[in-house]
């Protein structure tokens, strides 16, 4: 039982580990220290997506002639748009599990839909939930910047953490609790965790 | 391939150089030879790839928060800083992004990302957004640059090379935000002339070579304590690399017959350097252009993919850089960003869904109901139950919680009629209202209820109408005024009846439901009726009539009487009933008025009735899908919720719920077709008449007293008053 839980320090620690293999990996994550102890890991990943009609941007058509120049390469208009999704990894004090906050947002800084998020991720969103145990999002504000999100809820969290754990335990194996949650929840938004931080986690034992 | 300035001959060009097959070919052949005359422009040109400006949906958060607690109506310029990367993989436009830290100039910049200082120019209106001189604040911005390339002071800080300007208007009523971004650049009049095309480095450099500059890199990075340097000099061998900054240029380069400069190069394109590297040329033409005779340029580029670290994509090229005139004026500057479009002009972002209380409100509410969508019942018909109009006549117990799930289905329109007010016993079991509501005589129930809706759910779409509804039996002769009044409530309720979908029968006495029943016969509406006794309920949906452009409804044989009922010949809330409504000595049936009810009944029975106005909707056939009965529980569910029953009776003393079925009763006094059609045809003449006598007058039309007389001569129960019906009923008054 409390085997799957997490206590705010372990959370901690386990974020640093994380934190040094994705230094190592150069991949992006972040510590965003919020006031006193706490924070959270942050992640932006950048995709570009074949754009979609209902995706229009927002134009005032004020033309207001500058020079040409001949030196700035002027692009065509491409066909595909790119999304910025934003992860952030929170400690949850209320079910003791690490809570994957996420949003994505055009270059413009709106935020996308649920629907503009999965269809971006996942071709087919109805069959990917379907067939998910682990599906239940809600829109919350962020519990340090207060500012819409949507959130992967950690109350399934412990179900499928705790077979995970216990084979781990008896095999005097020790594991980055948010590292292995990371890697079941991560692909469900879209958010790839490389194998090789599991390589580097099996190599890089701690204590 | 080779990428030419003048863009109208692109394609000639292009062709042009396929055929000759050279690598550097002069301009000026290609125009004279198209014989358009392009004076001044020569040689190939090096182009550069704009900035498109990226900001994070915390941007505009932290703009909002910085208007509203310390701009306020502060127009002048602010200090900000965005950052750029050059670890993207191909296919990503250059960028240049702001995050919601970029008010805090002073904070970290994301590792291996070089930081740019903006200038924001927030107006308070639209039109000083508009009005704003962009020209002169390029200038401005260029001349700071000029003014610090002629100083020197470039040298040492070149960060003021990659500069922005960001022009912004923050409409926050309607959390509409208009934006132009500038990455100001400095303009050499003739281009820059480009010496050894651009390669790749790896197609340059040995792997010795590359190794070595990755190292020099790294050692720069930490002999000036960051994890990025915009701007670097090298010197290189066969097997070794060397960096210093920028400022030691003096000590570094001895001979400048070529030089080596580093720029920390966001753009992914192979044959272009990014914006960062324009300003650059331009100090190095300034202070050193007549000693230089080829500059050699290394694009920085760094990523790492799957773990793995590269920079072999970097790109390498020589320029020739022109010269300037000692004491040259400031050069002309470009950088205002183009819109999506391709055309000079700001942009517009409307981020009222996440940014507008409500709209997140409404957002989530909706998203929620999408997910058990989703999840549980992916046939499921969302709009057809948010968009269904639900007239609540009763906005007591039974309206108070038929409110609430209606708005946990996410139902938009709710419009109450009640003539009550409230009293100190109702908030306790009348979820709506508050011991405030009660002081001063009470407020009325239908305002109170609209009025607390919209707080719980702003996105709500809630109408009050504090109205009587007149009833059989209750006079409403006694004057003109009085019948006037009564014509009036008529004409009302015929109204809100006419532009809802759904009529919920919510009210306390019998007889006040015979009116709407009556109405909603006639106009062909869905009736959703609830009612209550001390420990029983129904909740039944009325027998919708076939659409009156049929004509008479075509019988179906294969309905027996209590099973297979289509939806058409399902009886209404009076088709039970001997007596005709207004009398309430010989008035058996079940609702509140003559008792109190266990204070969980209302809740369930709201509940239901909700759920089975939903069920009812789902169904592909609606009002006239056939009745399913407690029988069917272990039938395929004809809905993707379940069962369409016509009746849920409840005995909480039991805790079970039965479903039963009826026939509509051609002698019915509210919804037989004798009623109906004298309605139809007499409209309110005929209702007056109802209000105005006894029971016995609608008992008389419909034919129910001969029926009485027939029943009490022969001693036997009337066929329709079958065995079901009645023992299900509950005997609330006893
Ligand atoms: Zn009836």
């Amino acid at each position: 039982m409390s085997l799957c839980l997490l206590d705010e320090d372990s959370f901690r620690s386990s974020c640093k580990l994380l934190l040094q293999q994705s230094e190592e990996l150069r991949d992006s994550w972040t510590w965003e220290p919020g006031s006193s102890e706490e924070g959270y890991l942050k992640k932006i990943a950048l995709k570009s997506v074949v754009i979609d009609s209902s995706l229009k941007w927002n134009l005032i058509d004020d033309d207001e002639g500058e020079a040409a120049d001949v030196c700035g390469l002027s692009e065509g208009s491409s066909s595909s748009q790119v999304f910025q999704y934003e992860y952030h990894i929170v400690y949850s004090c209320s079910y003791r599990t690490p809570a994957l906050y996420f949003r994505a947002c055009t270059l413009e800084g709106r935020s996308l839909s649920l629907e503009e998020v999965w269809s971006s991720v996942h071709p087919n969103l109805r069959l990917r939930l379907k067939h998910c145990p682990l599906n239940t999002i809600t829109q919350q504000e962020h519990p340090l910047l207060g500012q819409p999100f949507f959130l992967l809820h950690p109350c399934r969290t412990q179900d499928f953490m705790r077979p995970v754990l216990q084979a781990a335990h008896q095999q005097n194996r020790s594991v980055n609790y948010v590292l292995t949650w990371l890697s079941v929840v991560g692909p469900l938004v879209g958010l790839d965790v490389p194998l090789h931080y599991s390589i580097s986690s099996s190599s890089t034992k701690p204590d | 391939m080779i990428i030419v300035v003048l863009m109208c001959l692109k394609l000639m060009v292009l062709l042009f150089f396929s055929l000759c097959n050279l690598a550097v070919l002069s301009v000026c052949e290609v125009t004279m030879a198209s014989g358009t005359s392009e004076a001044g422009s020569s040689d190939l040109k090096l182009q550069f790839a704009p900035f498109s400006s990226a900001l994070e949906a915390g941007f505009w958060h932290q703009l909002t928060q910085k208007k509203l607690n310390d701009y306020r109506l502060d127009e002048s310029p602010k200090c900000i800083k965005g950052y750029y990367y050059n670890g993207d993989p191909v296919g990503l436009p250059t960028r240049l992004t702001l995050e919601f830290s970029a008010f805090d100039v002073d904070g970290p910049t994301p590792v291996r990302c070089c930081p740019a200082i903006g200038t924001l120019y927030n107006t308070n209106t639209l039109d000083a957004f508009k009005a704003t001189d962009k020209k002169a604040l390029l200038e401005k911005e260029a001349k700071e640059i000029w003014d610090a390339i002629e100083s020197g002071t470039a040298l040492k800080d070149p960060s003021i090379l990659c500069r922005f300007i960001l022009l912004t208007f923050a409409d926050l009523k309607k959390y509409h935000f208009y934006y132009w971004f500038c990455f100001p650049a400095l303009c050499f009049s003739e281009g820059i002339k480009i010496v050894q095309q651009p390669s790749v480095l790896e197609q340059v450099f040995s792997a010795k070579q590359i190794a070595a500059l990755q190292e020099a890199y790294d050692d720069l990075c930490i002999k000036r304590g960051t994890t990025a340097v915009p701007y670097f000099l090298m010197k290189y061998t066969d097997d070794t690399v060397r960096m210093a900054p920028l400022g030691d240029w003096e000590a570094f380069f001895t001979d400048t017959k070529k030089v080596t400069v580093g720029v920390y190069d966001p753009c992914t394109l192979s044959q272009h350097p990014g914006w960062p590297l324009r300003n650059l040329l331009i100090l190095l033409a300034y202070r050193w252009g007549s000693k230089l005779d080829t500059v050699e340029v290394l694009c920085f580029r760094d990523r790492t993919m799957q773990g793995s670290r590269s920079i072999h994509h970097s790109v390498i090229f020589q320029v020739k850089l022109p010269t300037f005139a000692p004491n040259s004026a400031c050069p002309k500057s470009v950088g205002w960003e183009k819109n999506p479009k391709g055309a000079m002009g700001p942009r517009m972002v409307n981020l009222s869904e996440c940014m507008d209380p409500k709209r997140l409100a409404e957002s989530s509410v909706d998203l929620n109901l999408k997910l058990m969508r989703w999840r549980l019942v992916p046939s499921l018909d969302l709009d057809k139950v948010i968009n269904t109009k639900c007239l609540l006549l009763g906005a007591g117990t039974l309206g108070c919680n038929v409110a609430r799930t209606l708005m946990g289905w996410g139902v938009r329109h709710i419009t109450f009629v009640d003539n009550a007010k409230i009293s100190y016993s109702n908030p306790v079991r009348q979820p709506l209202y508050e011991f405030e509501d009660c002081l001063g005589g009470g407020k009325s129930k239908a305002m109170a209820a609209v009025e607390r809706l919209t707080k719980i759910f702003p996105g709500v779409n809630a109408e009050g109408y504090n109205m009587s509804i007149p009833m059989p039996g209750h006079p409403v002769n006694f004057s003109q005024t009085t019948l006037s009044q009564a014509q009036r409530d008529v004409e009302q309720l015929e109204k809100l009846i006419s532009e809802h979908d759904v009529v919920f029968l919510l009210m306390d006495t019998r007889e006040s439901r015979w009116l709407p029943t009556v109405i909603a016969a006639s106009k062909r509406k869905l009736v959703v009726n609830a009612a209550l006794g001390f420990d029983t309920f129904v909740v039944m949906r009325h027998g919708l009539k076939k659409p009156l452009v049929t004509g008479s409804a075509p019988s179906v044989p294969g309905s027996s009487l209590f099973s297979n009922i289509p939806g058409h010949k399902l009886g209404c809330y009076f088709c039970n009933d001997v007596v005709a409504p207004g009398d309430s000595t010989r008035d058996r049936t079940l609702d509140q008025q003559c008792t109190v009810s266990r204070p969980g009944l209302a809740m369930i029975a709201g509940a239901l009735a909700v759920e089975m106005m939903v069920s009812i909707l789902q169904h592909t056939e609606g009002g006239y899908a056939v009745a399913s009965s407690s029988d069917d529980r272990m039938n395929e569910p004809p809905t993707s919720l379940g069962l369409v029953p016509h009746q849920i009776r409840g005995f909480l003393s039991r805790f079970d719920n039965v479903l039963p079925a009826s026939l509509a009763f051609d002698k019915c006094t509210a919804c037989s077709p004798i009623v109906l059609d004298h309605y139809e045809r007499e409209g309110f003449q005929f209702l007056s008449k109802v209000f105005n006598s006894s029971h016995s007058f609608l008992e008389d039309l419909t034919g129910l007293t001969l029926l009485h007389q027939e029943t009490q001569a022969a001693e036997v129960n009337h066929p329709h008053t079958n065995m079901y019906t009645n023992s299900c009923r509950p005997n609330s008054c006893s």
